[in-house]
């Protein structure tokens, strides 16, 4: 359950740092759930593809 | 013109720099002092809780 | 035998770790009486020519505080570390960002259009900002490169000791001087403080870390005795660095973490993610809405100090256009 209240907090965080909301997902899957795992893998992928790689800006002096 | 720097100023708080710019004559043209630093709290400490003003601003001078 | 060569810097600084020196008192006799200070800009008069002048690892010392943001605080970071032997990063601006890498949460574009531009005591009509060369009816004068990144000191040059906190407290800034003197100093790479968490070493009673709230300053008066996190009150000290001597919990307030992470913990922001989500009680979505909620500003809260130290080190945003 810590889990649970990490990662709201997380996000929450993760957004003040400029990494959208949709970068990060949380989900609850066993292992006899295949089909449940592959369709939720597919979807978070389409959406971090619309997402786009992160705006250049990632550390170093400038960027 | 013939151009002497002072760099950095010394014995006060910050970073500080003058530039004397001489005449043919050897005397003072023009002299600048500049400043070549800057944090940004101005901008840092927007979006910050009003609590941390307190363990924030005190960091603009240590002395 | 020459007395060895200490040299003293600032970089994006406050003064605090260079008054924290002075703050050793009598002791800075001793300081000045077993090696030369060649260069230490607060209290001595000897410019950048004569740091290029001088060879290479000549300097015994270096104690360079403050950040890196600008390309002079870079270029200089590199000139010392040339003519130095021994390169300390001194308080937490050099070892973990400090303060001043609260910077990162924003870029050069933003920073200057809120000091030259929008501040409200600004006279700026023309809107002039700081420009790399500035050309005047004399000649032309020159500023360092405003970077949108502020970096630690190691991730610009190497740095064999770090010694945390805002400031250094006074003994362990002896403790280092007298290690250098008696040709004693540790391990390359070691920090120069505790390696336990500042929690450890916290006198306060504790009982069950179990909270259903969190409470702001205005909100609670904390019982001086107890823990300050089963009080409700954000405390860093599980995830920061002990050997402050709790200077902070001694005057009630809670530890701000400014000594940067503890040993193993890559990421002292994520790590305070952990701690006050394991400690809150609360199972339901509203239970868990309310705590996050709660913490107002996470990434000022949890990267108070050591935010150009973190994995990701700045935030991600477009990067300032251009060249000054």
């Amino acid at each position: 359950m810590k889990t649970a209240r990490r990662i709201p907090l997380l996000k929450k965080m993760l957004a003040q740092l400029g990494i959208e909301e949709g970068r990060v997902r949380l989900d609850w899957v066993s292992a006899s759930e295949a089909d449940r795992f592959a369709s939720i893998v597919n979807e978070m992928t389409e959406q971090v593809k619309k997402l786009g790689p992160f705006r250049r800006n990632g550390g170093g002096k400038n960027g | 013109m013939k151009k002497v720097t002072i760099d950095p100023i010394t014995r006060l708080e910050g970073h500080g720099k003058i530039e004397i710019f001489l005449n043919d004559e050897g005397d003072v043209a023009n002299a600048y002092l500049q400043i070549p630093e800057l944090r940004g709290f101005e901008k840092f400490c927007e979006g910050r809780p009003v609590e941390e003003m307190p363990r924030i601003v005190p960091r603009i001078c240590g002395v | 035998m020459a007395k060895p060569k200490v040299a003293l810097y600032w970089a994006a600084a406050c003064g605090g770790c260079d008054v924290a020196v002075l703050d050793t008192n009598e002791k800075i006799l001793d300081i000045a009486n077993i090696a030369d200070i060649v260069f230490w800009p607060i209290a001595l008069d000897f410019k950048y020519h004569h740091v290029e002048a001088m060879e290479d690892k000549s300097i015994d010392l270096c104690l360079f505080n403050g950040a890196i943001r600008s390309s002079e605080q870079e270029k200089i970071a590199k000139l010392l570390r040339n003519k130095s032997k021994v390169m300390v990063a001194f308080g937490a601006c050099a070892c973990f960002g400090g303060i001043p890498a609260l910077g990162n949460l924003t870029n050069r574009a933003e920073i200057f259009q809120r000091v030259y531009i929008e501040a409200p005591s600004n006279a700026n009509a023309d809107g002039t900002v700081p420009q790399t060369s500035t050309k005047v009816t004399e000649g032309e004068l020159e500023l360092p490169e405003f970077f949108d990144t502020v970096s630690t000191l190691a991730q610009v040059v190497d740095v064999e000791y770090f010694v945390p906190g805002c400031p250094p407290p006074v003994d362990i800034i002896l403790k280092v001087v007298n290690a250098f003197a008696t040709d004693q100093l540790p391990p390359v790479g070691s920090v120069i403080a505790s390696d336990k968490t500042l929690c450890d070493e916290c006198d306060r009673v504790k009982e069950q870390k179990k909270i259903t709230k969190l409470y702001r300053p205005h909100e609670i008066i904390p019982d001086p005795k107890k823990c300050l996190l089963e009080q409700g009150v954000i405390c860093c000290g599980p995830a920061t660095r002990g050997g402050c001597g709790l200077r902070c919990i001694k005057a009630n307030m809670p530890c701000r973490g400014c000594f940067g992470p503890p040993p193993k913990v890559a990421d002292q922001g994520a790590a305070l993610v952990s701690v006050i989500a394991s400690i809150y009680q609360g199972n339901t979505e509203e239970e868990i809405a309310r705590m996050v909620e709660e913490v107002v500003d996470p990434a000022g809260t949890f990267y108070r100090f050591a935010l150009a130290d973190s994995m990701l080190k700045r935030k991600r945003m477009p990067p300032t256009e251009g060249r000054l």
